[in-house]
């Protein structure tokens, strides 16, 4: 069967997706190869909670803190591109290159002695240190629309509304899909780290496996959420490529 | 001299270039032309071995190009591109000692040679050497390109299409400045163009390609009065009589005898206009500023009304105008004379139709025909000023 | 506006008994006038972000110093003010609100540093801002705040542990660049080393640094090395710092306009005086950007080391969190946040050192 060419990561992607979820699935997966790996170990698998929860419990994790950031940042960036929110331009980018250098441990620890522990706490820190390269592509995008293209639109009787939904937003999708992206495979590795303030997830074992010296459950927990990260990316690259016009694929 | 002899590319099954042989003797200019994809910049390529021929021989002074390193070569031939490619973390002066610097100069010896070179080719140093290239004009990034490949004062000089990526008059200028420093500097030239006119101004001989074969290597003049095929004749164009003006300048045909008063406001009496029609009006030091057409004076004209202001960067021709140009101003203003001015706008002569008609009165064609009832006599003459 | 909200709603500082049990809210009037001189510059800020173009970057400026300045002074005040009478194990924290006046205070101040156009204006005010912050310092006022007293108990460790990050952040960082720099040039000659080696960089990188960490034991323990410790630590690092550099030195050599390659080869010059004299000064600012990311994402990465024993300032974060000890998180936290902005900086300034003023600024990142 020929498949479209921009097609083809896309199904692999979610081939992808499949795959994983059928392999977080199989608990008796773990189990027979981390005993296999570790002969001597009593307990090769975490015994807290399987794979599968423990991947949910993460998914749950970014999912809404990745949620909150793409409700929040894309329209933020949208905002400050607009005559209404031009004020406020120089100060949102400042912040979100700012806070780009932050090291994403580090936020979680700001937010710590405010928030407390917990899942909550964790979601917050990931939402805020999700926003900047949400943030900083969606506005890049926009700015990086030639102003002809607009002039153009404008010429044609669009409105501000439609010039947005029909010009701006398609030709700066790549742009913000790749902040997207960004965003959500730190996130993903920052809610490993966010096990350790009770956040719950597939830092769990890793960080439990460290305590006790139990290298079967790092290695339980390091894989899977390798293979979260890398899995989410591609699904990820696969919705950038889809999202970019046809006209503008290199 | 540089002969090239069966001198073939190919690319796999493809033949870019295909058994070309011809010689250029020393100091000449030869264009090679042609459509493209007819492989002149792969010949060019190959001279300077950017690109390796498959098969034959090119030599250089009877030297072949095979028996020295690709560098060593490169460093002692001129090379300018229609990108110019000027270093751009690296100033002006910087950018014309790049080859010496490569053949290991010392800095008392390049430096002032870098700073002669932007001179000659009309850029003060004292105003451009530090500069960056981003700093620049297209038409002076490509004087640049012109001093940085003539810096170590390589005998041969490569030219790809240098004048192409610039606007029409910055081209002109560009293609006059180059005649100059050719006529004084006399290296051999190869230059490559697609731009017919281009070729028959600059050339002393023409390398006409297509598909990777010469199909005829002559004068100018040859290609134009005798093509060898019918491809010649078609790429040349059919107004091939006009083109040849495009070969002598206003220089070669101007009258210097001209009449000239600075008195541009007061009345011209009828007896200044002796045999000439036009009286120009110039300032103290010579610079256009208007002229006077004793027709007009006998028509009746109040004197003190009869001076037609004008600017000499508009309405005058320079004596390294080519005729084409010189005619098409004319043919412009609706004017049998043009006044002809230099750089700084003085006045220095004038060129009448009727001498450019005499440079070309054994061409062909239309050009024949321009009698003064059919195209003159259309052209608005007095109606035009008043 | 959230940062008013912030000091005007959100206890300012927190007064607690000893250094685990949960404190008394307080709010910003605790700190008496100079909580007042705080809230002016705050409305300052608000005046400045709708000022008109050419006023906005100084006020900006001004109001981010100052209530910069300002919320440090009434911190110190309120501590002291607190801390007067308490037994000595008692702590006065900083609060919700004041760490979101802060956090504002240093976004007006970036804001002011991007809207002010002249240098000569952002070089003085920001003399005049790391002056009133010495004073501060000195006045000591500040010491009585928990923090404070958290570094005063681990003074020792604490410069220790900061020069332990900077080694394996620095390690990271120099392999990626030795491993990185010349592997981005193979990538700009080679086809397959760009798909190829770029794309395996690229996986790397979207690894959680904690699953790279856990992944790393097997085959390390495989080859007789240590599992646990610095050298996984650094090994991960390198690998982290490998794909900004490699990357934007591809993308710094792909970049070059060919037409310069050309005249460069077509006066005669070889692959390597090619590559040094005009290839490298072209692709310098977006290596050295490249650096620079890899150097901000490392610091922050090596935190999370501190779990395989590799030591750096995240012992301080975890060891806080463990304890739930606040005081002692933010003694590892702020510290990792200065050196990745300090690290940010610097290399912006050899950037403008280094790369020839003939190049364009602001090239891709």
């Amino acid at each position: 069967m020929m498949l479209a060419p921009r097609m083809r990561p896309v199904i692999a992607a979610v081939a992808g997706v499949v795959v994983f979820a059928w392999i977080v699935g199989q608990q008796d997966l773990w189990v027979r190869a981390l005993s296999a790996l570790f002969p001597g170990s009593v307990r090769p698998v975490y015994p807290a909670a399987t794979v599968a929860e423990l991947t949910l419990q993460h998914l749950r994790l970014v999912g809404i803190s990745s949620g909150l950031t793409l409700l929040v940042g894309i329209p933020l960036g949208i905002w400050v591109t607009r005559p209404s929110g031009a004020d406020f331009r120089e100060i949102v980018s400042a912040s979100v290159d700012f806070g780009q250098t932050f090291p994403p441990v580090a936020v979680l620890a700001l937010m710590m002695p405010i928030l407390g522990f917990g899942l909550w706490p964790a979601v917050v820190a990931l939402f805020l240190y999700g926003m900047f390269p949400v943030v900083s592509n969606t506005v890049a995008g926009l700015e990086a629309v030639p102003g002809t293209l607009i002039d153009a639109a404008r010429g044609m009787g669009m409105g501000r509304g439609r010039i947005l939904l029909a010009v701006e937003l398609p030709l700066a999708a790549r742009v913000i899909m790749a902040g997207v992206r960004t965003s959500v495979v730190i996130n993903i590795g920052t809610a490993t780290v966010a096990a350790a303030v009770g956040a719950g997830g597939l830092g769990d074992p890793i960080i439990g496996g460290i305590n006790v010296q139990n290298m079967a459950y790092v290695l339980q927990g390091a894989t899977a959420a390798a293979l979260l990260a890398i899995v989410a990316d591609g699904l990820l690259a696969g919705a950038e490529r889809l999202l970019t016009p046809r006209g503008l694929e290199a | 001299m540089i002969t090239l002899r069966d001198v073939t590319k190919s690319y796999g099954e493809v033949t870019a270039v295909d058994r070309v042989s011809f010689e250029v003797p020393s100091g000449e200019v030869c264009v090679l032309i042609g459509p493209s994809g007819c492989g002149k910049t792969t010949t060019l390529r190959m001279i300077n071995r950017l690109i390796e021929p498959t098969s034959g021989t090119i030599e250089i002074d009877g030297r072949d190009i095979m028996d020295s390193r690709p560098e060593e070569l490169r460093r002692h031939i001129g090379y300018v591109i229609q990108s110019v490619g000027l270093f751009p973390h690296l100033t002006v002066a910087e950018n014309v000692a790049t080859v010496p610097k490569l053949l290991g100069w010392e800095r008392r010896r390049y430096e002032p040679k870098a700073l002669e070179l932007l001179e000659i080719v009309g850029l003060p140093p004292a105003e451009y050497a530090e500069k960056y290239p981003r700093q620049l004009s297209g038409g002076q990034a490509q004087r640049v390109g012109v001093a940085r490949a003539l810096a170590a004062d390589p005998p041969l000089l490569l030219m790809d299409e240098p004048f192409g990526a610039v606007d029409p008059l910055t081209r002109e200028r560009l293609q006059a400045e180059f005649a100059r420093i050719q006529r004084e500097l006399r290296k051999t030239v190869i230059f490559v163009t697609h731009d017919v006119d281009e070729a028959i101004k600059l050339a002393d001989r023409i390398a006409l390609m297509r598909a990777g074969r010469l199909e005829q290597y002559d004068t100018p003049e040859t290609l134009l009065d005798h093509p060898a095929s019918k491809f010649v004749h078609d790429f040349m164009g059919s107004d091939r009589a006009l083109k040849r003006l495009g070969r002598a300048c206003v220089a070669d045909v101007m009258r210097t005898d001209v009449e000239s008063t600075t008195d541009g406001t007061r009345a011209i009496p009828r007896e200044a206009c002796t045999d000439s029609r036009f009286v120009y009006l110039t300032d103290e030091s010579g610079v256009l500023e208007g002229w006077v057409d004793c027709r007009v004076l006998d028509a009746g004209t109040p004197p003190e009304d009869a001076g037609t202001p004008v600017d000499w960067r508009e309405a005058a021709v320079h004596p390294e105008t080519t005729l084409k140009d010189a005619l098409s101003r004319m043919l412009g203003f609706g004017f049998r004379n043009v006044a002809v001015v230099d750089a700084q706008g003085r006045l220095v002569g004038e060129v009448s139709l009727a001498a450019i008609e005499a440079t070309m009165a054994d061409a062909d064609t239309h050009i024949a025909n321009l009698e003064e009832g059919e195209v003159l006599g259309a052209l608005p003459d007095e109606e035009a000023r008043s | 506006m959230v940062a008013l909200t912030g000091c005007a709603l959100l206890p300012f500082v927190e007064f607690r008994a000893n250094r685990i049990v949960s404190g008394e809210p307080e709010s910003v009037l605790a700190a008496g006038i100079a909580g007042w001189v705080l809230v002016a510059f705050v409305v300052l800020a608000l005046a400045g972000a709708v000022a008109p173009e050419r006023a906005r970057g100084p006020l900006l400026l001004a109001a981010g110093a100052g209530s910069g300045l300002a919320l440090l002074w009434a911190l110190g005040v309120a501590a002291v003010r607190l801390q007067q009478g308490a037994p000595a194990i008692a702590r006065v924290s900083i609060g919700p609100g004041a760490w979101l006046a802060g956090l504002g205070a240093l976004v007006v101040w970036f804001a002011g540093t991007r809207a002010t156009g002249s240098a000569r204006v952002r070089r003085t005010a920001g003399a005049v801002a790391l002056l009133g912050v010495a004073a501060v310092l000195m006045w000591g006022g500040l010491a009585e705040l928990s923090i404070a007293r958290e570094y005063a108990v681990q003074s020792r460790r604490f410069w220790g542990l900061v020069r332990q990050h900077l080694v394996l952040a620095g390690s990271g960082v120099g392999f990626g660049v030795l491993i990185g720099i010349p592997l981005g040039v193979l990538a700009s000659r080679n086809r397959v080393v760009r798909e190829v080696g770029l794309g395996v960089v690229s996986v790397i990188q979207t690894i959680p640094s904690m699953a790279m960490l856990g992944l790393l034991i097997a085959p390390l323990s495989a080859l007789g090395l240590a599992a646990i410790g610095t050298t996984p630590a650094v090994i991960a690092l390198t690998l982290y710092a490998l794909l900004p550099v490699m990357r934007n030195t591809f993308v710094g050599l792909a970049g070059v306009d060919p037409g310069v390659i050309d005249a460069g080869r077509g006066m005669g010059m070889g692959r390597l005086q090619l590559l040094v004299r005009v290839e490298a000064p072209l692709a310098l600012p977006l290596v050295i950007e490249g650096v620079r990311a890899a150097a901000v994402l490392v610091i922050g990465i090596a935190a999370v080391t501190a779990f395989i024993g590799a030591g750096g300032l995240g012992i301080l974060v975890f060891q806080g969190w463990g304890q739930q000890a606040d005081d002692l998180t933010l003694l590892g936290a702020i510290p990792m946040v200065v050196l990745a902005v300090l690290a940010d900086i610097s290399m912006r300034g050899l950037r403008r050192l280094v790369v020839s003023p003939g190049i364009e600024e602001g090239a891709v990142s």
